[in-house]
């Protein structure tokens, strides 16, 4: 009995040393339906590279990407390496969850002034530029004509409210659509005013709250008066519901990135302009990226990182500029000479990058969407004077950074 | 003569009736038009002029014109290719629940209904008690606990957070059947001198029938309706979602497919609508002959 | 060793059962300890640290009561308690009397009884979270048919988004939440009325007592142990309701549909707030054992009026 015993204690000991060491893998989430051919193309590249190594993609649903890396993150199963919101990386980061990336002097010169800004905290990069877009206003000419006036760029708010006001009443159609539902893009598109305005949420040296100032309580006060000529019930609306109102010709204008023109019918005659000026600012936008961040503590993390460099880089990050209908994230006129942003319509999404602000880094991001989206709806629904709503978001965005 | 109803009455009831139906199947109805809809129109209205509003033809468009089509029941298999696996999975999940559950409930329903014994008011007291929170208070900790166990993105992790918030349920639907089961039979088993479990197999079981498929069926009703909240939390592979949350797959970057998504929904359900048609009859018959009481 | 053994063998009829009993009892037992007891008592002890993303595996610091001082001492607190009740007593309340007309209605000497009675039960059967995305979209403001409905009809102007302004989303969502309820509802209440003995009415009637009266008077009283165990469960359930605001609002607009469980969702998971979100747990599961002593108690009795218990020994 007991010889027996020890002998399959002896047999368990081993095998368990003898089980088959398993090919090194690096988990990658990416968000989206699937995987795209470009980024297929280096994964390839990359597993020839490094034999023995495979790459599990995984291409996630919108809604879900993000979380399930973060869970997986807390959990202490990371993935490799996930694409993710930039506004993540502050919270990831300060957690102990990601860990800092190098990029090249001469990698650092490609992108687009102000990029970079969105993936530091505590003058590191967290996270590989991925996806960038800038906003601009779009216009339909033809509720505008209808309107009895010519469809020619705003430069300043009274002019954009003043256009808004003329299809409003003058048609049977809204005059802008702005959006109201607590979603992030409800906080960007307040941001877009702001930043025409002159406004800031916080000093990106010091992380002081900056966001109690009479420009901020004037880009709120403008956006309510915006309310009385947009389309009804905007607090059921985020961005994507008014590219359906805009296509039916239901509203005149609203601000959206390059990916707008894609999505909108072909029989609407519409311009493009820069986000009219307030005030006390000059044109400016917000300046959104998303990254690649690399987790800490994965099964592969050097090669993850290797992974993560090369998907961010080269034909595959043109790739997906280009497909999806993004600014370009990098000054790629610099290394070749056919791009796909050449025409006005792209232009006016390029030029603004250099009087545009970032999307705020906050450790707490769900305060600084709650705050901000609490005054905005504050404000919508008339429950409060703008001076005070504005403080008490910049109250909540304190507790927040 | 106390069942008939007057021609006024009869009137009534048909129209309220007919109210409440509304009620109930005007979603399912407003799913069907949409998901026959091209995408455009659903996002269209009725050209108005200035000051005008809806027509009532306007207001009937919405539910025929020549653009209809079944084409987003073709295109759902396209735009999210594993639905029929998502469809299968959440059928195969609640029946899942539904066997493990019954393994645990009968037995304890069994005890409640027949025993009195020390501790039998507290324990089912504090087995009701779980009743009275969601999995949501609770998906914290259940989350370590299935990782723990290694059990995340399983099956499993769906399955045993299901069954354990509705065992008391069973146990409690259950218990009040078997009381309705006339003590004696078991007493002339006894006196034959047939023992407790062979009792319970032979005598109880058979009887027990019409309760055990009523409680099967109302848990495999609450299994499959709430698949999703432990689906989202405790399972990231694909392979293995339910339903409501392959839906959540219809939600794209920049815009939601609503008429695919109506479309894969009512396919969806079809399955579980359709067992409950051919169960319906047992159900409703069980529930009347051991009517809930107490 | 036998002799340990010897000690604990039943010795009277009544151990025997007790034994057996429990026997059967366990392995649900089992279950329930480890899913809810050990989480339950997880929850309790990360309410009063400051668990989040970062130290979720590793374990946070204990920080006492501060979470609790900071919940309670919030003035968001009160309102949405208050809020979550008054969600609960409407959604019952509505649930309670739609289930008994129902009910009602379905046991009537009609044609085609049992192709309606399972045309009532969809809502019940179908997924909370697919139901909720029908509602959704009905309530869309330029384009469904709600919005629609009322502008044809005249009684809005222009369209009209439910789920954008505090009072309607909040009705709005009450709706939703009845529409699933009360199938379930209908069904047991319907099932009680049907084992209400037949001869009651008889006679009833035969002393000329109209329908009206015979309701009030007999199948009232008759369910009313079957409404008082439907009314709490429900109440239970609909306290906790989670899918069905969320899918619609989210917790609505600036907070109008924020009931505790969206609360506690929305710190525990969304925010990563895990200490913070485990002590809105505990204040649910506190809140609700509270209300239900009061509700057992108060109402136990006029229960036992009418109960027909009958417990073999």
């Amino acid at each position: 009995m007991k010889n027996i015993k020890k002998g399959l204690f002896l047999a368990f000991i081993g095998a368990s040393f003898m089980a088959p060491v398993q090919a090194e893998e690096v988990h990658m989430i990416m968000c989206g339906g699937e995987i795209r051919a470009a980024d297929q193309v280096v994964i390839s590249a990359f597993e020839a590279k490094n034999p023995g190594v495979t790459v599990n993609a995984e291409a996630l649903p919108w809604g879900t990407c993000q979380d399930k890396s973060m869970t997986l993150a807390a959990a202490g199963d990371p993935p490799g390496l996930s694409y993710m919101g930039s506004r993540t990386l502050k919270q990831l980061a300060r957690n102990g969850l990601i860990v800092p990336i190098t990029i090249s002097e001469d990698q650092q010169a490609m992108y687009q002034p102000g990029i970079l800004n969105t993936v530091t905290d505590s003058g590191e990069f967290w996270g590989f530029p991925h996806a960038f877009s800038t906003k601009a206003l779009f216009i339909n000419c033809g509720l505008v004509e209808e309107a009895g006036l010519a469809c020619v760029a705003p430069k300043t708010w009274t002019g954009m409210y003043n256009m808004a006001k003329a299809i409003n009443d003058n048609t049977s159609a809204a005059g802008i659509g702005i959006t109201g539902k607590d979603f992030d893009n409800t906080m960007h598109q307040f941001l877009n005013y702001l930043y025409s305005n002159g406004g800031s949420v916080n000093d990106a040296a010091t992380g002081e709250i900056t966001f109690n100032s009479p420009e901020t309580i004037e880009t709120l006060e403008f956006y309510g008066k915006l309310a009385t000529v947009a389309q009804e019930g905007p607090m059921a609306y985020e961005r994507s519901q008014l590219t359906q109102l805009y296509n039916d010709g239901q509203i005149g204008m609203y601000i959206n990135g390059p990916w707008g023109a894609g999505q909108h019918n072909a029989n609407i005659a519409e311009i493009v302009v820069p986000i009219p000026a307030g005030p006390s600012g000059e044109s400016g936008t917000l300046l959104i990226t998303d990254s690649i961040a690399v987790f800490k503590g994965s099964a592969n993390e050097a090669l993850a990182m290797e992974l993560a460099a090369a998907l961010s880089s080269g034909d595959a990050q043109y790739d997906l500029d280009m497909s999806w209908g993004l600014t370009p994230i990098m000054q790629y006129e610099k290394v070749m000479d056919d791009v796909y942003y050449s025409t006005d319509y792209w232009q006016t999404f390029v030029a603004s990058i250099g009087s545009g602000g970032p999307e705020p880094m906050f450790e707490d991001f769900k305060a600084l969407q709650a705050g901000i989206n609490g005054a905005i709806q504050g404000m919508l629904m008339g429950e409060g004077s703008a001076a005070d709503l504005v403080a008490e978001a910049a109250e909540i965005l304190a507790e927040g950074n | 003569m106390m069942d008939k109803y007057s021609r006024l009455h009869k009137i009534g009831i048909y129209v309220s009736i007919a109210l409440f139906l509304l009620f109930m199947l005007l979603p399912f109805v407003e799913m069907f038009v949409a998901s026959l809809r091209p995408i455009t129109h659903l996002f269209s209205r009725p050209p108005l002029e200035v000051g005008e509003t809806l027509s009532f033809m306007d207001f009937m468009s919405r539910f025929w014109s020549d653009k209809m089509s079944f084409q987003a029941y073709r295109d759902m298999w396209v735009t999210v290719p594993q639905l029929p696996r998502y469809i299968f999975n959440s059928v195969f999940l609640a029946t899942a629940v539904t066997g493990i559950s019954l393994c645990f409930v009968i037995p304890a329903a069994y005890a409640y209904a027949r025993f009195n014994f020390r501790g039998k008011s507290l324990s089912l007291t504090l087995f009701l008690a779980v009743n009275m929170f969601s999995g949501a208070v609770l998906l914290i900790p259940l989350y370590k606990l299935l990782r723990s166990y290694g059990l995340l993105n399983t099956y499993w992790a769906m399955i045993i957070p299901g069954v354990a918030f509705l065992i008391p349920t069973g146990i409690w639907l259950l218990k009040s059947f078997l009381e309705k089961i006339p003590y004696e039979l078991e007493e002339a088993a006894f006196v034959d001198g047939a023992s407790r479990l062979y009792t319970l197999r032979k005598v109880i079981l058979p009887l027990a029938v019409p309760g055990i498929v009523v409680v099967g069926v109302a848990i495999f009703i609450g299994a499959y309706a709430q698949q999703f909240l432990f689906a989202l939390t405790f399972n990231q592979n694909r392979d293995y979602m339910p339903l409501p949350a392959g839906i959540f797959e219809f939600i794209g970057y920049q815009s939601v497919l609503w008429n695919e998504m109506m479309a894969a929904s009512l396919v969806g359900i079809l399955p579980v609508l359709l067992i409950f048609l051919f169960m319906q009859k047992h159900l409703i018959a069980g529930l009347t002959s051991g009517a809930v009481k107490e | 060793m036998k002799q340990f053994i010897q000690k604990f063998k039943p010795k009277t009829k009544s151990q025997t059962t007790t034994l057996f009993a429990w026997a059967l009892i366990t392995p649900a037992a089992l279950v329930m300890f480890w899913i809810v007891v050990w989480p339950l008592y997880e929850t309790f002890r990360l309410s009063f640290t400051n668990s989040n993303l970062g130290t979720l595996m590793s374990g946070a610091d204990y920080i006492g009561w501060e979470n609790y001082e900071k919940l309670l001492g919030g003035r968001k607190f009160p309102e949405i308690v208050t809020r979550t009740f008054y969600w609960m007593f409407l959604s019952v309340g509505l649930k309670m009397i739609l289930g008994l007309i129902g009910a009602a209605l379905l046991a009537s000497n009609i044609r085609a009884r049992g192709v309606i009675r399972a045309l009532v039960m969809p809502p019940w059967i179908v997924p909370i979270a697919i139901g909720c995305f029908g509602w959704l979209w009905m309530y869309n403001g330029h384009f469904g048919i709600l919005s629609n409905f009322a502008e044809m009809a005249g009684i809005t102007d222009g369209p009209f988004s439910f789920l954008a302004y505090r009072q309607s989303a909040f009705y709005s969502a009450v709706v939703t939440d009845v529409w699933i309820g009360t199938p379930m509802v209908t069904l047991f209440f319907l099932a009680a009325m049907q084992g209400v003995p037949k001869d009651l009415y008889e006679a009833a009637y035969v002393d000329g007592a109209s329908r009206w009266y015979r309701f009030r008077r007999i199948t009232l009283p008759q369910i009313m142990p079957t409404i008082v165990s439907m009314a709490l469960l429900s109440a239970i359930w609909t306290f906790n309701s989670f899918e069905i605001i969320w899918i619609l609002t989210e917790g609505g607009p600036r907070g109008a549909t924020t009931t505790l469980i969206i609360d506690t969702f929305k710190t525990a998971i969304f925010s990563y707030k895990f200490g913070a979100g485990a002590t809105r747990a505990v204040l649910v599961v506190l809140i609700l054992g509270v209300f239900s002593v009061i509700y057992l108690s108060v109402l136990g009795r006029i229960s036992k009026k009418y109960s027909y218990s009958r417990v073999q020994k």
